[in-house]
């Protein structure tokens, strides 16, 4: 079995971390440390200003990094717009299409929704008078019969591709295309923060319209994510953020914006951060990717012990009750043998209110987990078993 | 750690000396929805002085012990008195060392009681 671990700066400084809280931010790998660093050392000015050679090399290293992400989707480059991550990316949008809503228009969302995708649309709901409704789950499945949900007057679509807690894949593709036979001008807007360090994603295939996620989550740096947009669309959404960088004309009382994607990135970008990003797609596309043998492996363990609750499971995410014993109380005990684990809501309460349960204990996997990682988590949580079952 | 998880804690966890429902008490409570923990507390007095406490909910053992142990602690107290209690009393009392994160859940008790 290939170990990636050497890979990532963060073992040598904890040899012993079994970490499995990738679906909260990803560890990140010494490449993409080094290009960051490479930027504040050897070329740091300015994009897009500076008649200079640094300054030059910077905006065309800036701009390689927009290509990359732009092939590893499958758009074009003024197509994606460097954000700060995923919920800027949906907050964007929410704020920049609300003008082409009229009171009366619905939006549809899901249950299994990240608060990402749900706050900015409920106050869109609010701002314009909008109806806000919501696709259910059956067997952590969405529930195939949309129309009973979306209708023609359902003008947007804000669904996420994998569940964060639940780490099913939604069958994007399908569900978009149903979407468009009840109404052929609804706009589709995708979270993709869960599936794009795990799946391959195509925009264009998926026919979304607006597609978010963040880097940190694709082994990335913090502070940058994508906002992908098609082309005409991108023309018709509005920019929120005014300011240096956006504008092609400024006069006292107007201005002309500039064309996507500098129309959206307002004010210096985090540079660093998307040349970062642009080298984690390619960390990610060169390198051997064994989640699925682990996450069977994981998978097989759990089923042998009739105490676990599986409440979600895909391939990378593994969501887990254990009966009178708390997620903290969990996530403590797996902390005291290095084993690092999401306990709460995981930033989704309506989906653990719709399933009826109180919190729950997540297990997500990175492209460093390994063998002895899964052994470390089991004998934790038979640890967390004994503590609470003893006398 | 296996401090954390000591039988004294385990013990009130698991067989809570206090829960249950005063009707004719007073009350207060507090969610903390992110842990999805809930702790409603209820005390009736006699004159000034606490005679009997209860409490209702859910969430860690830490914090579910904390409260238990508290609400024996307040019988006899008045309701000044409980809300000169200090966080550090509340580590004292469970007789462990708590981490930041972990420090919330133990002093939920207790936060509920002042709110009284």
């Amino acid at each position: 079995m290939k170990n990636n671990k050497y890979l990532f700066p963060i073992y040598k400084n904890n040899p012993d971390l079994a970490y499995f809280d990738s679906g909260a931010t990803a560890l990140k790998p010494q490449i993409v440390l080094d290009k960051m660093m490479e930027y504040y050392t050897k070329y740091s000015a300015n994009i897009h200003r500076g008649i200079y050679a640094i300054s030059e090399k910077t905006t065309e290293e800036y701009e390689k990094a927009r290509e990359k992400v732009a092939q590893f989707i499958g758009g074009e480059n003024s197509e994606i717009i460097f954000t700060r991550g995923t919920t800027e990316s949906i907050n964007l949008v929410a704020r920049g299409w609300g003008n082409n809503l009229l009171s009366g228009d619905e939006i549809v969302s899901t249950v299994e929704e990240h608060h990402a995708n749900l706050i900015p649309w409920q106050e869109l709901a609010k701002r314009k008078n909008l109806k806000l409704s919501f696709l259910e789950i059956k067997n952590n499945k969405i529930t195939d019969d949309l129309e009973k949900v979306i209708s023609e007057k359902t003008k947007i679509l804000a669904i996420t591709q994998v569940s964060n807690v639940l780490g099913i894949e939604n069958p994007i593709e399908e569900i978009i295309k149903k979407a468009r036979e009840i109404n052929p001008e609804i706009i589709v807007v995708v979270d993709g923060a869960q599936a794009i360090p795990h799946l391959k994603v195509d925009v264009k295939k998926m026919d979304a319209d607006f597609y978010a996620f963040s880097g940190h989550k694709m082994y990335g740096p913090t502070g940058i994510g994508v906002l992908y947009g098609k082309k005409e669309l991108l023309e018709k959404l509005e920019p929120v953020n005014f300011g240096g960088g956006m504008i092609k004309e400024v006069y006292l009382n107007r201005t002309i914006f500039a064309d996507s994607p500098d129309k959206f990135e307002g004010g210096t970008p985090p540079i660093a951060e998307a040349i970062g990003l642009g080298m984690a797609v390619d960390f990610l596309k060169t390198t051997d990717n064994q989640e699925k043998m682990i996450g069977e492996m994981i998978k097989k363990e759990l089923k042998l012990r009739p105490w676990i609750k599986i409440i979600g499971g895909g391939d990378s995410i593994f969501t887990i009750a254990i009966d009178g014993v708390h997620p903290h109380d969990i996530a403590t005990i797996l902390d005291s043998e290095n084993v690092a684990v999401r306990a709460g809501h995981h930033c989704a309460m309506p989906l653990h209110e719709f399933l009826g349960i109180n919190a729950t204990t997540r297990i997500s996997l990175g492209i460093y987990n390994d063998e002895n990682d899964v052994k470390k988590l089991i004998k934790a949580l038979d640890k967390v078993w004994t503590i609470f079952t003893k006398k | 750690m296996d401090d954390l998880y000591k039988e004294i804690i385990l013990e009130h966890y698991q067989n809570p000396e206090n829960r249950g429902e005063i009707e004719d008490g007073i009350e207060a409570d507090e969610a903390n929805m992110l842990c999805g923990d809930k702790l409603k507390i209820m005390v009736k007095c006699d004159g000034q002085k606490i005679v009997e406490a209860k409490f209702s909910g859910g969430g860690c053992a830490i914090s579910m012990a904390a409260a238990d142990m508290l609400l024996t602690k307040i019988i006899g107290m008045t309701l000044e008195d409980v809300k000169k209690i200090k966080d550090e009393e509340i580590e004292k009392m469970l007789g462990i060392k708590l981490t930041p994160v972990r420090k919330k859940c133990a002093y939920l008790g207790l936060n509920v009681l002042k709110k009284l």
